[in-house]
């Protein structure tokens, strides 16, 4: 087989798709191995994906802007030194795959047995799959030989919302909340009739899978199961990508029959869906406002933040330093770090100040293992910093923070978070991190409540460094004022230590000459 | 009975009482659905009555003579004598009974009975004329109607039925003697199977056939084994060879036969048995005023449901085209057909069909043959088991033949089998089951199967496919 087939690989661990953002190659370009085909962006960066072999394209299966799931074909590459006919075998297949994937599950379609379309499946479950209206066809067996069980065929049925029904208005379980959807066939029936969901205690599913549910923001006990397993529910990447689908698509249509029935205020979420008897189109006017995806970067920070905020109660403490020998210091020390080739900011006079004062209070460099109910003090030290780029927020992490001189972590960051703004950094430069500070004072303003980058359990926002009346020695005089603003998640910290951390951090950067110490 | 037309309703009509029709009656009417059937015959239709039923009565009859006489090896000594028409009044009472079950059946069901030739008026309606004169008729409007009218004997030109020395199926199952000489016109299942039973009887029996063997359809290994023991019961078998007529002699007859050569064959006999196919019945009851149409050769094209192109009509059995002509695909479609106008889920959906001849020995096939598996792009792997390793078929001094399973190599599943012994058309209901439960090779070979039976050999040969056979060299 000449003509390879090139899917999206696993661009990063938990990633399970990401957006074609552009190609390099076009059909007919010759390609060698490595040579880079696409960017894809993945909630977590932008990624270069590079050919695995030398070659002619032969196709792009995927436009630029489209999510494309880990593993789905992108590409198809015609090796070095091939001929007409299997070109033409190649085209065959391919046309066969297409002609497939009009049914559901399709990206394995031509896993099924070898032969003449024949599926194997005791006659109770033939005749529950006409019941429940599903394509035995389309049904990948979990039994031995790829049998089709009953429960295979149930899984397909709620994967599979737009069977056949035969009438009758169907009932949409949304989050286990049912309500009747007797919307306007055509506009949102197909979105009412997928977005059917699962109500579980418990799930099987991969890793990757449960990081798309987390990404799409969807309970990944509510999502339809593909299949039994162990007589757990099993749910795919695909089953999740179809559900969020669904239900951002029943949303969707909620707020159109939200937008429709301007009287009717006192329509809850939950009430929507019957209420919605007689929509109106949707408003489309000006004041409907422009529509962003929300999606990509933007997305998994929401998820992160959403996450943090609601997983960890957070408290913020919040103090001055007076780092006017810090900006001293700096300033005899910027040009000595210039002439060895690095830009010396405040940021790792933090840091090392932040590495010192977590070794004093190892808590605040901790992870809490909720499913073991135990408090992890971690032994590394990986100070993430958070960087505001185009797409959003990102954090990349610089590791063994307290095993590196000021100008190694000066360079590192500053490496780092340049590969962030140029959305260049490799999801695994932004993992790992143990505390996480950010800079607000760039922008401007005094103070923030900034959210603990979860599972760490604090963060430390830095304000401007502002001249500040103070008093010496009995007399007010200017300072250089940094304020500090410590996030803290309450069910690992209390307020005392959060403050005698910030305490430490403060007295290091009062008097930046006992950094030499650390 | 009603005189005069009168017009009753039902929301389902079925027409024909056979394994089609009554299956589908009593089905419809045990879920909730008023049902009428129309019989213009015999409750049973052929098979309880000319077919099936009446044939393996009289099969066992001459299989328990045979056997009785011919057992000096055991030594068992015996000189039957056969009382046909003592065996045809105990084969009658088999069937009055299976019959009258039917006929109770259908009745205590909540089936409305009626008697009588049924002919569309309309797409929603029939006249019935009952049997007999001056009986009258009856319109009986429908909701759904199930065709199950079943087939006729094929008449062949120079064979007229009302003749008495020539006899179809029907007759010879009705015989009250053995005839001296007879020569069976076709060597299919339906003529060998009466071939073998009137030799076993006494009759001198030759069989002529067009094609070059007998058993059409079968695979020629199969085919051998019934042919070869015909040869041994001293049935004398010509092929290629076309019946063109009769004529009566001083001693009963002479049949005529042609080669495609164009010569000509004389045969004595006292009867012949003409037994070459059956062809459906769709030319007595007016389709055409329901918009029905049969294809040239009588049979209505259905749906997987077995409707026919009129939604609200379906057909089932043997005027059904595709399916083979076979009591238990005309009870299986009639099911279908009763649920689907109850408005249950169901379709027509079987893997395979067993069929079974009961020739000496007898065959049992289901699914697929290794050739056909091959054409329907599997890659089939086969096990087979003779029965001369069995020690139960020794035990019945019956050990010819073999078990042959056809299965997918890559999956295992099993896809078909053919089975020509003892019990055969018994044995082949397991590898049905297998099939249709998409059984694999080893769920077949891996359940312990009772010794010493027969259908060990079917695990046997499970075992050889898979290369583990215990009791036969794997190949």
């Amino acid at each position: 087989m000449a003509l390879k087939e090139f899917k999206l690989p696993d661009v990063g661990e938990g990633v399970a798709e990401g957006e074609l953002v552009t190609w390099h190659v076009a059909p007919g370009d010759e390609v060698t191995e490595d040579q880079v085909l696409a960017e894809v962006e993945t909630d977590k960066a932008l990624v270069d994906v590079p050919s695995p072999f030398n070659g002619t394209v032969e196709e792009l299966l995927a436009e630029e802007g489209e999510v494309v799931p880990v593993g789905d074909v992108i590409i198809t590459i015609r090796e070095d030194g091939d001929d007409e006919e299997t070109a033409k075998a190649a085209d065959a297949d391919a046309d066969a795959e297409t002609a497939d994937s009009e049914t559901a599950e399709s990206d394995d379609a031509d896993d099924g047995s070898s032969s003449g379309g024949r599926v194997f499946a005791p006659p109770s479950v033939r005749r529950l799959a006409r019941e429940l209206g599903v394509d035995l066809d389309s049904v990948d067996g979990s039994g031995p030989s790829g049998r089709v069980t009953e429960g295979d065929v149930r899984a397909a049925a709620e994967d599979d919302g737009d069977g056949d029904e035969p009438n009758g208005p169907r009932t949409v379980q949304s989050n286990g909340k049912s309500a009747t959807a007797k919307r306007d066939e055509g506009t949102s029936a197909s979105a009412a009739a997928s977005a059917e969901s699962a109500d579980r205690e418990q799930t099987l599913a991969a890793p990757a899978t449960r990081a798309l549910a987390k990404e799409e923001g969807v309970d990944i006990d509510a999502v339809p199961a593909t299949e039994m397993r162990d007589g757990e529910a099993f749910v795919s990447p695909d089953a999740v990508a179809e559900y969020a689908q669904a239900q951002r698509e029943a949303q969707a249509a909620d707020a159109e029959a939200v937008a429709a029935e301007p009287d009717a205020g006192a329509a809850t979420a939950e009430a929507t869906g019957d209420a919605a008897s007689e929509p109106a189109p949707p408003e489309t006017g000006p004041g409907a406002g422009e529509r962003v995806p929300y999606k990509g970067v933007r997305k998994a920070i929401g998820d992160q933040m959403q996450r943090s905020k609601y997983t960890a109660p957070h408290v913020t403490h919040h103090d001055e330093v007076d780092v006017t020998e810090l900006v001293e210091l700096r300033e005899q020390l910027k040009p000595v770090a210039e002439d060895r080739g690095s830009r010396l900011t405040y940021m790792p006079f933090v840091m090392k100040a932040v590495v010192a004062a977590l070794k004093d209070f190892p808590y605040l460099n901790s992870q809490l293992d909720e499913d073991n109910e135990e408090i992890v003090l971690r032994d590394e030290y990986n100070i993430g910093v958070a960087a505001a780029t185009d797409a959003g927020l990102l954090v990349p992490v610089v590791r063994d923070a307290d095993r590196k001189g000021m100008l190694e972590l000066a360079d590192e960051m500053n490496e780092k978070v340049e590969k962030a703004r140029n959305r260049k950094i490799a999801p695994e430069e932004m993992r790992g991190g143990t505390f996480t500070i950010t800079n607000i004072g760039g922008i401007g303003g005094e103070y923030a409540t900034p959210i603990v980058n979860y599972p760490e359990v604090a963060i430390l926002a830095l304000g401007a460094i502002k001249d500040k009346p103070r008093v010496v020695d009995g007399e007010v005089v200017p300072r250089k004022v940094l304020t500090l603003s410590l996030s803290f998640d309450h069910r690992v910290v209390d307020g005392a230590q959060g403050a005698r951390f910030t305490n430490r951090v403060k007295e290091l950067l009062e008097d930046p000459k006992l950094l030499v110490l650390e | 009975m009603v005189v005069g037309d009168i017009a009753t309703g039902t929301e389902l009509l079925v027409i024909g009482a056979g394994p089609g029709g009554y299956v589908a009656a009593i089905r419809a009417a045990q879920n909730g659905i008023d049902t009428t059937l129309v019989e213009k015959d015999a409750y049973g239709g052929t098979c309880l009555n000319y077919g099936c039923i009446p044939s393996k009565a009289l099969i066992t009859g001459a299989n328990l003579a045979h056997e009785a006489g011919n057992a000096e090896e055991m030594g068992i000594h015996a000189d039957p004598v056969v009382d046909m028409s003592q065996l045809r009044d105990w084969k009658s009472g088999v069937v009055d009974q299976l019959t009258g079950g039917v006929e109770k059946l259908c009745k205590a069901n909540g089936v409305n009975l009626v008697e009588g030739t049924a002919r569309f008026k309309d797409e929603n309606a029939v006249r019935i004329a009952h049997g007999g004169e001056g009986q009258g008729s009856e319109t009986i409007e429908f909701e759904h109607c199930i065709i199950a009218t079943g087939s006729r004997v094929i008449q062949i030109p120079g064979f007229d039925f009302g003749d008495e020395p020539v006899w179809s199926s029907r007759d010879a199952l009705e015989a009250d003697t053995v005839p001296e000489r007879l020569v069976v016109v076709g060597g299919g299942y339906i003529g060998m199977e009466l071939s073998t039973t009137f030799a076993k009887l006494g009759a001198d029996v030759t069989v002529v056939e067009m094609l070059d063997d007998i058993l059409p359809g079968y695979e020629s290994d199969v085919a051998r084994v019934v042919r070869e023991r015909a040869e041994d019961l001293g049935i004398d078998m010509h092929f290629g060879e076309g019946a063109s007529g009769w004529r009566d002699e001083d001693d009963g007859i002479m049949v005529t036969t042609e080669t495609e050569d164009g010569e000509e064959n004389e045969y004595r006999a006292d009867k012949v048995l003409v037994a070459v196919g059956r062809s459906p019945v769709t030319d007595t009851m007016d389709i055409e005023s329901a918009g029905l149409e049969a294809d040239d050769r009588g049979f209505l094209s259905v749906d997987e449901c077995r409707r026919t192109d009129v939604e609200h009509i379906y057909a089932v059995g043997d005027v059904v085209e595709d399916t083979p002509m076979l009591a238990h695909v005309a009870s299986k479609e009639g099911i279908v057909a009763a649920e689907h106008v109850a408005g249950e889920p169901v379709a027509f959906d079987s893997q395979a069909v067993p069929a079974a001849v009961f020739t000496d020995p007898e065959i049992g096939t289901v699914g697929m043959t290794e050739a056909d598996a091959e054409e329907a792009g599997f890659t089939p792997v086969v096990g087979q088991m003779p029965f001369r390793a069995s020690g139960r078929a020794l035990t019945t001094n019956h050990a010819d033949g073999f078990v042959r399973v056809v299965a997918d190599e890559e999956s295992g599943f099993v896809l078909g089998a053919q089975i020509v012994g003892p019990e055969a058309s018994e044995l082949i209901a397991e590898l049905a089951f297998a099939i249709e439960m998409g059984a694999t090779l080893e769920d077949v070979a891996s359940t312990i199967h009772t010794h010493p039976t027969l259908a060990e050999a079917v695990m046997e040969a499970a075992e050889n496919a898979l290369g583990q056979a215990i009791h036969t060299l794997n190949r």
